[in-house]
């Protein structure tokens, strides 16, 4: 076994994999940037005095010139050899090797789309993560798709070949976990599901499988385990499968050569650590367990932790993380604490959160416990919109296919309860807790007064106090709470800020004695708010008077050129509101 | 007792409606806020509200039984705001547009007077039409009348205590000197009007026409006249300034006595419904009073075993140190020495003093008489009145006669004075005074002539008759009394205690 192992990545993944190896008494070092560069990674590796390189995933962990330029310097990758990682990475080979193997594939869609049997699915061959893709649905839409996929496909890749297959309308996502040794050995680790996804990226995944009946498990594993052994992979793999809701038939997708993502729920239902057996095979061991020892117990479910503003376009998110609680009582991989600062230069993914139960059920209620208790302040994340999910009653009953959040909007939280919550944490900030002054509302021979707090709205806070404080934040300008894990933050009234007391009548008037410069409307000018209506010269100052509200301008009396004396009504802006 | 407290707390609930439904409809129809809603919006969210007398005016200036003038049209007390204390005068302009009765302008001055004693900042949440006209000569011309809130507020902003005026609604004539005379104004556009003449007085006087808005509106004192300081678009923006003056105003410094960790009593205070019996004529322990009142139910009693009718000792009541004296039985020579020399300790220890008063009197015939009762009551009146740490008096049970000023009644200046439900206050009971007059009269069993005489006594006696009157500070469920005790002391701590000296004792 490895002594000294580079993990050539960062974030969670490279804390994940540190772990297995520190448990394994394993010195680990991770790469300190410069993650897409293939020599400056093998540099550190060597500098480092690693014997063995681990990818992760992303950056360079599907690059076989990385494998290569790893092995080439006298280290061991720690993946599929890379002639396996180039057979798969194009779609159209790792097609004909998956028939090869006798693989179920998804049918071709050039035939579908000669006599026009739609809708087809144009991708293109080099691609991934749903770049090049494009689902067609009229024939006379055809060509122009695939002048598009092949762009996209050709700026992304630079290979602009596609494929057409036949589309299927309601798919799961069904991926089968595969590890195989450098011995001619290769076992299945199951399932998962991944079809809740939003634009081709995977939002929860699950294993087992929910929906899947017997004979789809056994073609799923049988054909992962052939089509594994058909390339002559080693190392950790994925196979994924296109699951046809409506004929319950499945097609291979494609090959994924890395560690995925979601690996946690295999490793939680199966109660095996997946790189502990990368670095095994790696290091040339055979594999530490036999088929029929890889059992399933209970459920798992992962939740993905990104920043990103779900309910706002899903617009991806940047700022300081000022707190951050992680939930407690399920696994959590996760690389991020309070006061990080999180950019727009990496992946947006923060963390995964993993919750195993007995059934399904318990590991979905486990899990929506677990992002109650996920807060993040400081910026936006996804954790309000997976607890949402985790909670409808689609995912509960398993009917999310992989289209399903393109086709449905999750709808935004109701921002009462966590108004409230934050309500109270104002209260509890500034409430005398002891003494005669308690905060109690106490009233002579009556009941207590309700307390009334002022956010961007009144709260009464007439219920009994709530024993679960949120993660909050409170400012004298605004109080940030998370509630059910997602963020809100409710401004505070300011006394005197300039919604009020500026306002006056509407009367814009001269403030000192001068000459117009110019004047920038008219009568019956609809104004906003702040908006420059005349400028004056006065005092060697120039001088610009602004719309005290948004309204309608009458009465000018202002014309460029002209001296106004002092106080001098130059015009009028008649509110919205004005009777 | 049980029943007297709901009793009680039927009446309060009555006058804290305040006006007429119709009159409350028609303020709040002009998005004005009712008065103890405005209380509610000033103070700190959750501060609890020492409210004054909310039963001032009870049962007065109309037929009997009907109160025509709920808490005397003013709303006062002390809360908090920005976690201090603060007096707050609030007019009820649904109860006759907020004009002052006679009752009316004692309590705004006495709310004036405890902001003296205590150091208290004040608020006024203006909305009053001035004085009540028909009764001009019990309102206007006299030194505690209506011009004396105006010179208190000047000699209170002299000596400190920030004046703060919040003009919610009309501010005419003399009330137009309330928010003139603060420190610190604001006015709510729209619906703030501040003026010496309304406008029927200046058409009648000199012919101009104008709008009470062009006259004294919101914007006139705001822009132009500088009556006010700043402009607020609604009651609660204006509260919400209040708010922020009050948050701007210096500190007030540390009490003026050592303050302990709260203990609460050991017996709940609720309890004390049970020990107390409602008819004033039967006796029980004082004692079992003290121990729902005070931190831990501990009393270090002074001289248990001398002049036990008057039970004296120290304690501490949420945390401040307290002198209690308190009546158990009639006062006689020892018991009125024992409590002149407790006060003396106390005023030579700065520590307040706790009067719970429950007294038919000093004792009376030959024996006593000739034994010098009225010098050794004398030096127990002496002791309180020349007192200078604060005092707070709980009318528990009866105040008679001498016992009354020997045990700090309002003639005292006892910085608060509160009245348990079952209290009974007169010169002497109605019996006595019944027989003694009779007896003058030389119709000794002349039932006809003393029945009307316990009447009014009986009447007079009331505890509602003195609230309403501002005998007391507000009549209180006993079960309220350590409650109410401790925003006192809280409130009196804002004040520092002066050095003791007194007046000849007669030995």
């Amino acid at each position: 076994m490895f002594e000294h192992v580079f993990i050539a990545n960062r974030g969670e993944i490279a804390a994940r994999v540190a772990r297995t190896c520190h448990r394994l008494g394993i010195e680990a070092t991770v790469s300190s940037g410069d993650y897409l560069d293939v020599e400056a990674q093998v540099a550190q590796a060597l500098a480092a005095g690693a014997q063995a390189v681990h990818p992760g995933y992303g950056f360079l962990s599907e690059n076989p010139t990385f494998a290569r330029a790893v092995a080439d310097a006298g280290l061991t990758w720690i993946g599929p050899p890379p002639e396996a990682m180039e057979a798969m990475a194009r779609k159209d080979h790792a097609r004909e090797i998956a028939v090869a193997a006798g693989v179920p594939v998804v049918p071709r869609g050039e035939d579908a789309a000669k006599n026009w049997n739609g809708p087809v699915l144009v991708k293109a061959a080099a691609g991934g993560g749903g770049k090049g893709m494009r689902v067609v649905r009229e024939e006379g839409e055809l060509e122009e798709a695939k002048a598009a996929a092949a762009r996209e496909a050709r700026s992304a890749f630079g290979d602009d070949t596609l494929l057409i297959e036949k589309y299927v309308e309601r798919g799961r996502h069904i991926e089968v976990q595969v590890m195989a040794d450098a011995h001619g050995d290769a076992i299945h680790l199951w399932e998962r599901d991944c079809s809740t996804q939003r634009r081709h990226q995977k939002v929860l995944e699950e294993a087992p499988a929910p929906t899947i009946s017997a004979e789809v498990r056994a073609v799923v594993t049988s054909s992962a385990v052939a089509l594994t052994k058909q390339v002559g992979y080693r190392n950790a793999g994925t196979v994924e499968f296109l699951l046809d809701v409506d004929t319950d038939e499945v097609y291979f997708l494609e090959m994924n050569t890395r560690l995925q993502v979601e690996h946690p729920v295999t490793e939680m239902i199966t109660g095996l650590d997946l790189v502990e057996i990368q670095l095994r095979v790696a290091a040339g061991e055979p594999l530490p367990v036999a088929q029929e020892d890889v059992t399933v117990t209970g459920h798992a479910i992962e939740a993905r932790v990104y920043a990103e503003d779900s309910f706002g376009g899903f617009l991806p998110q940047a700022g300081t993380a000022t707190y951050v609680a992680w939930p407690t009582e399920v696994r959590v991989d996760e690389d991020l604490e309070s006061g990080q600062v999180v950019s727009t230069a990496y992946d947006p993914m923060l963390g995964k959160v993993i919750a195993h139960g007995a059934s399904r059920e318990e590991a979905r209620l486990a899990l929506v416990d677990a992002l109650d208790a996920t807060a993040i302040l400081g910026l936006i994340t996804n954790t309000g919109f997976l607890r949402a999910l985790v909670a409808s009653e689609e995912f509960r009953d398993a009917t999310i296919d992989t289209a399903w959040l393109d086709r449905n909007e999750v709808p935004a939280p109701d921002p009462g309860p966590a108004r409230e919550a934050a309500a109270w944490e104002v209260f509890r900030a500034r409430r005398e807790e002891h003494g005669p002054f308690a905060s109690d509302g106490f009233r002579l021979g009556a009941d207590p007064a309700p307390v009334v707090i002022d956010l961007d709205e009144p709260v009464r806070l007439d219920g009994p106090e709530p024993r679960d404080r949120p993660a909050a934040d409170v400012r004298s300008d605004r109080v940030e709470v998370v509630h059910q894990g997602q963020r809100f933050v409710f401004q505070r009234p300011d006394v005197f800020g300039d919604h009020a007391v500026d306002l006056g009548d509407g009367a814009i008037t001269s403030p000192m004695p001068g000459t117009v410069l110019d004047v920038r409307v008219a009568d019956g000018d609809r104004v906003e708010a702040g908006q420059v209506l005349v400028v004056l010269e006065a005092m060697k100052m120039e001088l610009s008077l602004k719309a005290p509200f948004d309204g309608t301008v009458s009465g000018l009396a202002a014309s460029t050129g002209a001296q106004v004396a002092l106080g001098a009504t130059l015009l009028q802006v008649e509110g919205d509101d004005d009777e | 007792m049980k029943e007297l407290v709901d009793d009680l707390r039927g009446r309060l609930a009555t006058a804290r409606q305040g006006g007429s439904e119709a009159a409350r409809k028609k303020h709040t129809d002009r998005g004005k806020l009712l008065v103890r809603d405005r209380v509610d919006r000033l103070l700190d969210p959750g501060s609890p509200f020492l409210e004054l007398s909310p039963l001032a005016a009870h049962d007065m200036y109309g037929e009997l039984g009907t109160s025509p003038v709920p808490s005397a049209g003013v709303v006062t007390g002390i809360g908090r705001v920005q976690g201090r204390e603060v007096v707050v005068v609030a007019n009820d302009a649904t109860v006759k547009g907020g004009t002052y009765y006679p009752m009316t302008v004692k309590k705004h001055l006495r709310a004036q007077t405890i902001a003296s004693d205590n150091h208290l900042p004040c608020v006024y949440l203006v909305d009053s039409g001035g004085a009540f006209l028909p009764m001009q000569d019990e309102v206007f011309p006299d030194r505690e009348h209506f011009g004396r809130i105006f010179f208190n507020q000047a000699n209170l902003s002299a000596r400190g205590i920030p004046q703060i005026a919040s003009v919610m609604g009309s501010c005419t004539a003399g009330g137009a000197y309330v928010p003139a005379m603060s420190d610190e104004t604001v006015i709510v556009r729209n619906q703030g009007t501040i003026f010496l003449g309304g406008p029927p007085l200046v058409k009648a006087a000199t012919g101009e026409v104008v709008t009470a808005e062009e006259l004294g509106g919101g914007d006139v004192h705001a822009r132009t006249s500088g009556v006010v300081d700043h402009l607020a678009e609604d009651d609660a923006h204006a509260l919400a300034i209040v708010r922020s003056i009050v948050g701007t105003l210096p500190r007030p410094g540390a009490a003026p006595w050592p303050v302990e960790p709260v203990e609460e009593p050991h017996e709940d205070p609720s309890t004390l419904y049970d020990v107390v019996p409602a008819d004033t004529r039967t006796p029980y322990d004082v004692r079992e009073v003290i121990r729902r009142v005070v931190d831990g139910s501990r009393f270090h009693e002074f001289k248990k075993l001398y002049g036990d009718t008057l039970v004296t000792g120290f304690a501490h009541i949420w945390g401040h140190p307290v002198g209690i004296v308190a009546n158990n039985g009639i006062l006689f020579s020892e018991s009125a020495l024992k409590g002149a020399h407790f006060i003396e300790l106390c005023n030579q220890r700065g520590i307040p003093l706790v009067f719970l008063q429950n007294i038919t009197g000093f004792m009376v015939g030959r024996e006593y008489e000739n034994g010098g009762i009225a010098k050794d009551g004398a030096k127990l009146v002496t002791a309180v009145a020349c007192s200078v740490v604060p005092k707070f008096t709980v009318v528990i049970g009866g105040s008679f006669g001498a016992g009354n000023y020997g045990m700090c009644g309002r003639a005292y200046d006892p910085r608060f004075l509160w009245m348990w439900p079952n209290a009974r206050i007169s010169v002497m009971g109605g019996e006595q005074a019944a027989s003694v007059l009779a007896t003058v009269a030389g119709k000794p069993d002349d039932e006809d002539f003393k029945a009307p005489i316990r009447e009014q006594y009986e009447t007079q006696g009331s505890p509602y008759y003195a609230s309403a009157r501002l005998w007391d500070d507000g009549i209180i469920d006993p079960a309220d009394t350590r409650r109410v005790l401790g925003m006192g002391l809280a409130a009196a701590a804002n004040a520092p205690v002066p050095a003791p000296s007194y007046g000849v004792f007669r030995m």
